[in-house]
């Protein structure tokens, strides 16, 4: 019974395996087109190089044919892979669809491989075999979804910047992925090889890469069943259309391609988001939930902070100019451990582009700085990162796609261990090892007061659960330093008061914190210093109560009222109100959202659900 | 939206039980094995049930000029031993979408189905990949345009009624040779394709077996259609003729182009060349193309007389050599089940490699000890917008 569907059966299985190869590398956000020449350099020189079925048996030919294949997919991986892999999707699809090319001409041009006419392989592969080699990939790619590497590919996929911030190595990780794609490829191309009969390099043409690519979408590129429910719907419908008696000719093809629209219309996920997606919920075991901040388990690469008084943050005459315009002007600085900094300044005043040189995102144009012991500027971001700084963003940065959880868990990245592996083994290890980072992450979510919303999507979480959930995100990696661009933006008075007390509470721990608010209240409540930049320069640098009452700050929220009414309303609302009584005391009375006015001409707090998509 | 998936999901298990339940129809076919002798010899043979034959054709995809022509001999074939009585055919042809992975899965599905003899593939690099399957399962297959070296070699199973490029070309050098005094041709092909550069392999011995001097190779892409620069290339060696093996879409502007820029020489064609199109396509600069052909369009014996008048009434167009080949190939099958009078596969075989000086529309036909075919091949001029025998 089986038996009569043998043929489709081993389709479906090699093009799902050449699907995988698609997929290896969609998982982590790239687009390539290279595959097909993995799959043919692989396929002609194992086809060549292999030794005779029937000289060590027919079996071990095929598998030394797979070794040779997978080896030399990998190696061509590499080589294109080193000098492409900055190039990101359209780009990077252009550059490995010509190296598919070339190597088609390449082949197509040699005598070994019998040029146009192809090379002869003898049938070796079964259904059997080809079943086994796709559990074998399926399984791989099962296995690393859980795992920190395959995380940290989905975190790639969703937001690169954010990802490196995380600490994740993005460039390795690329590279890492492209790799497996060609090793899969050159699989994919050795077990065609060994079923067809005889190869010849128009079998690995564009049409043959963009099949793939179909096959992994319409399968879908996110759930690691995707791309075999894409190649048993490609290689069915032929089947069906004969089987229900449709005419051969164009009408076919013509059914097939209305069939894939109506997918791609209406499934946008791909085949895969038929299928029923386990949520992964923190263990309820309690500790995760309640016992909030002490209690660390011991798995995690617990961080030891500089002790209080060291100094943490050292800039001097840091300096960023954008063609001519000086966003930032030798600021001298020094954050010392423990502290808790707040930097405020008018709009366009050079704070974010002083924080995004801190955490190493923006190398500075004049100056120096060095953050926990580290060089930055000179130091790729996720080194800085491991070094101990963790940030958020002014825009919300978040993995869209990914359930709160999830991204917090990206977020230990830097604390957890690579699980990867010792998962495919299923070792007891990798297990305790993923629990630790699971109740690592509940614990974070829970400290922000999102433990409820720990499976929902973050692209589905309300604008000020989004910056709450990018907080937890950052105190998962342990952080020795974080930084916070305008948290409590988007807060109401009583969110932005937790928000407060959060923050007091976590530099109670021994974290060093910087952040930017507009929220003056809130910064003169919760920092133990203030440093206010105006024109990419500090003016003043204190305690709040010596800010509240300087002069030049007050000069430089005021003196912008003509073309910064934002914060123009700012200033009168904190610090120059005639009626409603000093800064210091709102700032003792509570934490208020002084900037009424303000709220329009801000990023304006997003009420639209953004599940939308 | 949900409901739209429901319905997704809902239609492809349809399709998945439609499936099952078409295949099961096919395994109804094994029943019918028992029927396929009759009583009777040739003419007079009458077998109860139809005899299954399944083709394999590309009917879609880059080989689907060839299979439409094929497809259209075998239909009329089909309809006139219908006519004819005795022996009835159940044709089922079947489109491998010129992709390797169709062809093997046809073969394999038409093995199963229990079909007495399988016709085609189109291709020879698919004859080469999905013949096997035939030969393992004892199944005859007949190739109706598989040109190229080495495809009967697959096994006893596999026959062709198409002339091998190593039959065909020789013939065309040598007559072109005679005729025009050749003793120095640039040869030009596209180098990306089976059946084209098989055809220059050809070339190229022939050539050197008639020693005429080969001044210039020059290849191209299947998919080019500007030869402009290439064509004045050629020009500079001041050859006697240019010889040609490419595909007919290629052939078309090559031809147009050569006399666009003033090469009048003779420009000698493989059997891409061999398509109604090319005169109706490239007009009058096709004139003085010479092309050998299995199949010889102008000749008076009278099946090809009826199978050109046939074949324009009911298409209202020109049969090319693959409609020729096809058609013929349909009715030798007829022939060897009639031999016999037995539909049972290994008669089918035994009477096919006893095929003799059979009439048909390519000549008398006979199939050698490889199982290839050998009938008269013809020389071909294109003279007054049509091929004529080159004599």
């Amino acid at each position: 019974m089986l038996l009569e569907y043998a043929t489709p059966l081993t389709f479906i299985a090699l093009g799902a395996i050449f699907a995988y190869s698609f997929y290896a590398v969609l998982i982590a956000g790239q687009l390539s087109l290279g595959q097909a020449g993995f799959a043919s350099v692989a396929a002609f020189s194992a086809a060549a190089l292999a030794p005779s079925g029937n000289d060590v048996g027919e079996v071990p030919a095929l598998l030394i044919a797979v070794a040779i294949g997978m080896t030399l997919g990998a190696l061509a991986a590499v080589v294109l892979g080193l000098p492409t892999m900055h190039l990101r999707g359209v780009f990077l699809a252009i550059a490995t669809l010509g190296f598919a090319e070339a190597v088609r001409v390449v082949l197509l041009n040699s005598e070994w491989t019998g040029g146009a006419q192809g090379l002869a392989v003898p049938r070796i592969l079964t259904v059997g075999m080809a079943w086994i080699a796709l559990a074998v990939v399926a399984y791989w790619f099962w296995r690393m979804g859980r795992s920190r590497y395959g995380r940290a590919l989905e975190a790639i996929r969703e937001d690169e910047l954010a990802a490196r911030s995380m600490g994740i190595d993005v460039g390795r990780h690329r590279l890492a992925a492209f790799v497996t794609a060609g090793a899969v490829a050159g699989l994919y191309g050795v077990l065609f090889a060994y079923y067809v009969r005889l190869i010849a390099p128009g079998d690995f043409d564009f049409a043959a890469a963009v099949e793939g690519l179909v096959t992994a979408v319409v399968g879908g590129s996110t759930m690691f069943l995707g791309p075999l429910l894409g190649s048993g719907f490609q290689t069915m419908i032929p089947e069906l259309q004969r089987a229900v008696g449709v005419e051969a000719g164009w009408i076919r093809p013509f059914l097939a391609s209305l069939l894939l629209l109506v997918v791609i219309l209406f499934l946008p996920g791909g085949l895969a988001s038929l299928l029923p997606r386990r949520t992964r919920l923190p263990a309820a075991s309690g500790d995760g939930n309640g016992a909030g901040d002490g209690n660390r388990p011991s798995h995690l690469a617990a961080r030891r902070h500089p002790a209080a008084g060291e100094t943490v943050v050292t800039l001097v005459g840091l300096g960023k100019e954008y063609g001519g315009v000086h966003a930032v002007r030798d600021v001298d600085l020094e954050v010392r451990s423990g502290e808790v900094v707040g930097l405020i300044g008018p709009n366009g005043a050079g704070k974010t582009t002083l924080v995004n040189m801190i955490s190493g995102l923006v190398p500075p144009s004049s100056g120096r700085a060095t953050v926990l012991g580290v060089p930055v500027g000179r130091t790729p971001v996720h080194k800085v990162a491991a070094a101990g700084v963790s940030r958020t963003f002014q825009h919300s940065k978040l993995f869209n796609r990914l359930s709160a959880l999830e991204n917090v868990l990206v977020g230990a990245h830097l604390v957890s261990r690579p699980t990867f592996l010792r998962r495919l083994l299923w070792l007891p290890s990798a297990r305790r090892d993923e629990q630790a980072a699971l109740e690592q992450a509940a614990r974070c979510l829970h400290r922000v007061g999102l433990a409820d919303a720990a499976g929902t999507r973050a692209s589905a979480l309300s604008y000020g659960d989004q910056r709450r959930l990018e907080i937890a995100r950052a105190l998962a990696s342990e952080p020795s330093l974080l930084i916070l661009d305008e948290p409590a933006a988007g807060m109401n008075h009583v969110e932005a008061s937790t928000l407060s007390a959060l923050i007091r509470s976590l530099a109670a721990d021994g974290l060093t914190i910087l952040f930017i608010e507009h929220n003056v209240g809130m910064v003169l409540e919760t920092c133990t210093r203030v440093v206010v930049l105006n024109f990419g320069e500090v003016i003043a640098s204190g305690t709040p109560q010596d800010i509240a009452s300087d002069p030049a700050v007050i000069e430089a929220y005021l003196g912008t009222e003509d073309d910064e009414p934002v914060t123009g309303s700012v200033a009168e609302g904190t610090l120059a109100d005639p009626t409603g009584g000093s800064a210091e005391v709102m700032a003792a009375d509570s934490v208020a959202n002084v900037r009424p006015g303000a709220a329009d001409t801000l990023e304006p707090p997003d009420t639209t659900p953004r599940n939308a998509s | 939206m949900r409901t739209k998936l429901t319905t997704v999901a809902a239609a492809t298990a349809a399709t998945v039980i439609l499936a099952s339940c078409g295949s099961g129809d096919g395994d109804g076919g094994g029943d019918a094995a028992a029927e396929r002798t009759g009583e009777g010899t040739g003419d007079s043979c009458t077998i109860e049930g139809a005899v299954p034959i399944g083709a394999v054709l590309s009917l879609t995809g880059a080989a689907a000029s060839y299979g439409e022509s094929q497809q259209r001999g075998l239909e009329l074939a089909a309809e006139q031993l219908a006519e004819k009585g005795g022996v009835t055919y159940d044709l089922t042809i079947e489109d491998d979408q010129t992709d390797p992975r169709q062809g093997i899965t046809l073969f394999d599905q038409f093995v199963s189905q229990d079909v007495s003899l399988i016709i085609g593939p189109t291709l020879s690099n698919a004859a080469v990949q999905a013949d096997p399957i035939a030969q393992e399962a004892g199944v005859p297959v007949l190739g109706i345009s598989n040109t190229a070296a080495g495809v009967t070699e697959i096994g006893d199973y596999i026959f062709r009624n198409s002339l091998t490029e190593s039959a065909v070309i020789p013939q065309t050098i040598a007559k072109a040779t005679e005729e025009y005094g050749l003793e120095n041709v640039v040869v030009m092909y596209s180098n990306d394709d089976a059946f084209t550069e098989s055809g220059y392999e050809a070339f190229a011995d022939a050539l050197e077996d008639e020693g005429v001097e080969v001044a210039e190779e020059i290849r191209f892409s299947k998919s080019d259609t500007d030869f402009r620069a290439l064509l004045t290339q050629a020009q500079e060696s001041d050859p006697d003729a240019l010889v040609v093996s490419a595909l007919i879409e290629a052939a078309i502007p090559l031809v147009t182009q050569a006399r666009e820029l003033g090469i009048d020489v003779p420009i000698i064609g493989g059997n891409g060349f061999n398509n109604p199109r090319l005169m109706a396509d490239a007009g009058d600069a096709a004139e003085g193309v010479v092309v050998g052909a299995a199949w010889n369009s102008s000749s008076d014996n009278p099946e090809n007389q009826a199978f050109l008048k046939d074949f324009e009434a009911k298409y209202d167009a020109r049969p090319d050599q693959f409609a020729a080949q096809a058609y013929a190939g349909l009715m030798l099958v007829d022939q060897a089940v009639r031999a016999n009078c037995s539909a049972d596969r290994e008669d089918i075989k035994a009477a096919l490699g006893e095929l003799e000086d059979i009439p048909t529309v390519l000549g008398e036909f006979s199939i050698d000890e490889n199982r290839d075919a050998v009938h008269p091949a013809v020389v071909q001029v294109v003279q007054d917008g049509a091929f004529a025998v080159l004599e």
